[in-house]
């Protein structure tokens, strides 16, 4: 009997959403990410496999209620980040923000959700946005494996070569500086030490220097912390030039297309930590996403396409299980809070709860070798 | 000594390109008195489009397309001073917008994608400090050109209108030398320098669309250091501030290398007396 | 004590204030612009009174603003000043640097100058975001508590409008009073100053203070409003853009800078958005430079005239103060 009444009530509400009614039912969801500026290089792939990856859910009929995408570009900038934030909350009336799109705009925009009760659900690595003494907690969630989850399997693969002192090289923004940090925190445990550390800003014309000041240091290995793909390539060419041999690990802010195309063949071997492998070796379910992005005539580049699809999988499952309720900003996080375990494109299994706001972990990377242009994972 | 030794090595290869694009900079500034803030942007529309297009017919569409951009803004300097501006900002201000404009053209049209261009893959040693062939080609081309500019500026009838027209600008027109399109010129060299610079930087050590304000302020920086006004020791400058660099990730952290071009503007002006022209809020 | 009626400036920036504050309260996307607009309107007041006055051409008006802010995030985090007090730190600390470079570049010629600005305002953003016990270094710092009574959106929209309008008080003080008056001569005459026994050089770096501890008010007022600040939060590119605000709205004229921040904002919000957005503004730009290049509200005098008004608007316009018959 049971089942009979759900059965007509589906088909009612069925009949109410294919009718075309304006249903209160509809949600909007909010998608501010960095479409200019240095993040535009991730935001950008994040933003087109999100809406690629809704016209797919929408033609397959696999959502229970009508989900309205509204985007935004936050300029990789905070103010800018606050204004979208609000303008998505307050015009759009969002129920959720997949968003912003770097670390510091996801700090930025954190007391606005807590004081609209609307949740963020950011694709960065940036350790602060989910730490506990935030007052801003309970609402910012994030849908890709934290920065010193990325640090120390990248490590940890290093480690696996008997290196003992290890170089680093870094850009100077947040990603770098956090990566430096944890390395010289992680590696003394993993039995290496980082003797020596450079740095260098996003637009510096030689780096040739850098690359001495590391192999005058004799390390045994060098790890860069790099997320710009023309500052990674650059370093690669000076460590070739001045004769730093020591192998090279790379974290995953250059698991991009853009810098195995530029990185001449000469570094073959150089190995880089990525989210999944979309561009060169997909899972399967990476290999949907990667059809659904060429139907809509883009080019995977690397990971952006996974975490955007992870925190639009993540509300498309918080929305499914809501059932036909009254979806609010809170309802939201507390059904994303419940939520373990559901489908994503992305690798490994993602899960949430009260107290864990970082839903992805190790299962979601993969270490891969740079060879002949492209990223083949390592088994 | 010997590492004090390679780092100044690589000073001098890395600095070349900071004198080329200081080049323009001087010469923009003796000739009408202003900055050129685009130069850098022409540095990436070069590299940008040399790129897309492979092979030597790459470096010279990329050149093409800087002295265009350059074209571009010269022209809009010969409108804002037939409208009578006595403000030499607004030029650098009308450049900077012209700087802005180049670059979200460039995330436009070409992404987010790396500039870069694998050049020599073997390389020559110098007393046991190697070199990339292509450093040497970046020096040997800052001094190439700079050599041109001096035979131009000493030895030819252009060379003098444009050392009259950086002298005594009134005195020249009177004098019947088209100062205007002197000017105009100038920024068109300030495009191709600017663009050459960007094809070196393509082949070294590579950029992307973020890289245009910060190069200009390098050049700036490059061009400042002997004298702003004499564009023959643009290069020397260039040089110097890349050593300055080398040593500065050499030995210092990466803090005290990011402040290096600008540490020098700042000193190089205090301790200056510059006083061609107005002062700072003096009759204009 | 002479009253408002002779302060024109002030009363069109207290009633302008009063209508869009009362409007912007009706919708909390507007309010939350228009406290944003006010923290650039505050900073681009500032690159007014140092170019308008002093003839410094200030790029560096964001990084003072930025100490502004960072004083009042490390005050109120770190030390629990109470929440007026760190508004001090956040005007006299930058105050203190502006005055020190202005001592040793007021005699170059204005292109330097601003070039000096420049370069000062990118060494305070290297050296803030490498200062990571103090400054939090790239991540910044959250969590800033509120100012006080001050709890909500629109009570900080009536802040920040409320201090535009005292700044603007101040503003038109200035010009009128000696020190006003003696920097007139300074921009028109510099020699004839010092024959009259005017302390150039301290004259301009304290007009060049004043405006740095405006732009480290505004700074004050957007780290308590966001309750983050970054390096990436008020740097050059703000500077860059308060300059341009300026010069488009006309920096010569007191509420130029207001005007130009306000045109350039809604100029901004209406372009199709992301990539093609600096190609827009840089356009826009130059297209105003060519066609008013002294400014949006230079043009207005030319209307005025144009339309048969015969007073000019008392404030610093350069071209006011060239022709002493227009003074008053």
């Amino acid at each position: 009997m049971r089942r009979l009444v759900s059965l007509v009530l589906s088909a009612v509400a069925a009949a109410m959403l294919s009718s075309g009614a304006l249903s209160a039912e509809a949600v909007k969801i909010g998608v501010v990410l960095s479409l200019s500026g240095p993040a535009a290089v991730f935001g950008i792939p994040e933003r087109d496999a999100i809406q690629a990856a809704m016209e797919k859910l929408k033609a397959d009929g696999k959502l229970k209620r009508g989900i309205e995408l509204v985007v935004y570009d936050d300029k990789t900038n905070p103010t800018e980040a606050t204004r979208m934030v609000t303008q998505a909350i307050n015009n759009d009336k969002a129920v959720a923000i997949i968003g912003p799109g770097t670390g510091g705009n996801i700090l930025a925009a954190g007391p606005l959700a807590l004081r609209m009760q609307v949740p963020l659900l950011g694709p960065a690595g940036t350790m602060a946005i989910t730490d506990r003494k935030n007052e801003f907690y309970p609402w910012v969630f994030r849908v890709a494996p934290s920065d010193r989850v990325d640090v120390k399997v990248i490590l940890e693969d290093m480690a696996k070569s008997k290196a003992k002192k290890i170089g680093v090289f870094f850009q100077e923004d947040a990603y770098g500086k956090t990566g430096v940090d944890f390395a010289k925190e992680i590696g003394p445990a993993l039995g290496m030490e980082v003797v020596e550390t450079v740095s260098a800003p996003y637009a510096a014309t030689d780096l040739t220097a850098q690359a001495t000041r590391l192999r005058n240091a004799g390390v045994d290995a060098v790890f860069l912390q790099v997320s710009i793909s023309s500052l990674g390539a650059s370093f690669v060419k000076a460590a070739k030039q001045v004769g730093l041999t020591a192998p090279a690990y790379t974290n995953a802010g250059l698991a991009q297309r853009s810098f195995a195309e530029s990185v001449g063949s000469d570094v073959d071997g150089l190995r880089v930590l990525s989210i999944g492998n979309l561009p060169y070796d997909p899972s399967e379910g990476e290999a949907e996403l990667a059809k659904l992005l060429k139907q809509a005539g883009k080019v995977p580049q690397g990971w952006g396409e996974l975490v955007g699809t992870n925190g639009l999988m993540t509300v498309v499952a918080a929305v499914n299980a809501q059932g036909d309720k009254e979806i609010t900003g809170t309802s939201m996080r507390d059904a994303i809070e419940g939520l373990c375990g559901y489908q994503a494109f992305a690798r490994g299994k993602p899960c949430f709860s009260k107290d864990s706001h970082d839903g992805w972990a190790e299962d979601s990377l993969v270490i891969t070798e740079l060879r002949n242009k492209e990223l083949r994972t390592m088994r | 000594m010997y590492v004090l030794t390679e780092y100044v090595v690589r000073g001098v290869q890395a600095g070349s390109i900071y004198g080329l694009l200081a080049l323009p900079m001087s010469l923009l500034f003796a000739t009408a008195g202003t900055i050129d803030f685009a130069v850098g942007a022409y540095a990436l529309l070069a590299a940008a489009v040399a790129t897309i297009v492979a092979g030597p017919l790459g470096i010279a569409f990329g050149l093409a397309a800087a002295i265009t951009a350059a074209a571009a803004m010269g022209g809009i300097f010969l409108i804002l001073a037939r409208t009578g501006t006595k403000d030499h900002i607004v030029f650098a201000l009308a450049s900077f917008g012209l700087a802005v404009a180049i670059a979200s053209y460039i995330l436009w049209q070409f992404g987010t994608q790396a500039f870069v261009r694998a050049s020599f893959s073997r390389f020559w040693s110098l007393g046991g400090i190697r070199i990339s062939p292509q450093g040497v080609i970046n020096l040997g081309l800052g001094v190439l050109v700079t050599l041109l500019l001096y035979l131009l500026l000493y030895w030819s009838d252009l060379g003098r209108m444009m050392r009259a027209a950086a002298a005594n600008p009134r005195g020249a027109e009177l004098a019947g030398i088209p100062v205007a399109r002197i000017q105009f010129g100038t920024y068109l060299a300030g495009g191709l320098l600017g663009g050459l610079a960007g094809i070196m930087i393509l082949y070294s050590a590579g950029l992307d669309f973020t890289a245009s304000l910060s190069l200009t302020l390098s050049g700036f920086g490059a061009a400042i250091i002997f004298g702003i006004a004499s564009p023959l020791r643009c290069l020397v400058g260039g040089i110097a501030m890349g050593v300055a660099e080398a040593l500065a990730a050499g030995y210092t952290s990466g803090m005290v290398t990011a402040m290096v071009p600008f540490l020098f503007v700042l000193i190089v002006l205090s301790l200056s007396n510059i006083r061609g022209g107005a002062m700072a809020g003096d009759r204009p | 004590m002479r009253g408002l009626a002779s302060r024109p400036n002030t009363m069109i920036v207290l009633g302008l204030a009063i209508a869009s504050v009362a409007l912007a309260a009706r919708d909390p996307v507007w309010t939350d612009t228009w406290v944003i607009v006010g923290v650039y309107v505050l900073i681009a007041l500032s690159t007014g009174i140092s170019y308008g006055q002093a003839g410094i051409l200030s790029m560096s008006q964001g990084a003072f603003a930025a100490i502004g802010g960072y004083a009042a995030a490390v005050s109120t985090l770190r030390f629990k000043l109470p929440p007026g007090v760190d508004l001090l730190i956040a005007a006299v600390l930058p105050a203190l640097l502006a005055y020190g470079l202005a001592r040793l570049v007021t005699r170059l010629t204005p292109l330097a100058t601003a070039l000096a600005t420049l370069a000062l305002g990118s060494v305070i953003e290297i050296a803030l975001r490498n200062m990571d016990d103090i400054t939090g270094g790239y991540i910044g710092l959250a969590g800033i508590p509120g100012i006080g009574m001050i709890d909500s959106p629109l009570k900080y929209c009536v802040l920040v409008w409320a201090m535009i309008c005292v700044c603007v008080l101040m503003y038109e003080n200035l010009v009128n009073s000696p020190f006003g008056r003696a920097l007139n001569v300074i921009r028109h005459d510099r020699m004839r100053a010092q024959a009259d026994g005017v302390n150039v050089p301290q004259l301009l770096s304290a007009a060049f203070a004043f405006s740095a501890a405006m732009a480290g008010s505004a700074g004050w007022l957007y780290a308590h409003y966001i309750s983050y600040i970054s390096p990436n939060s008020l740097d050059t590119h703000t500077s860059i853009s308060a300059l341009l605000m300026t010069v488009v709205g006309g920096s010569g004229i007191i509420l130029g800078p207001l005007a130009g921040t306000v045109f350039l904002d809604v100029l901004v919000r209406h372009l199709p958005a992301q990539e093609l957005q600096g190609m827009f503004y840089g356009g826009a730009l130059i297209l105003i430079l060519i066609l008013a290049p002294t400014g949006l509200l230079g043009l207005v005098p030319a209307l005025l005239v144009k339309f048969g008004a015969n007073r000019g608007l008392r404030g610093a316009t350069k071209a006011a103060a060239v022709k002493p018959e227009a003074a008053q």
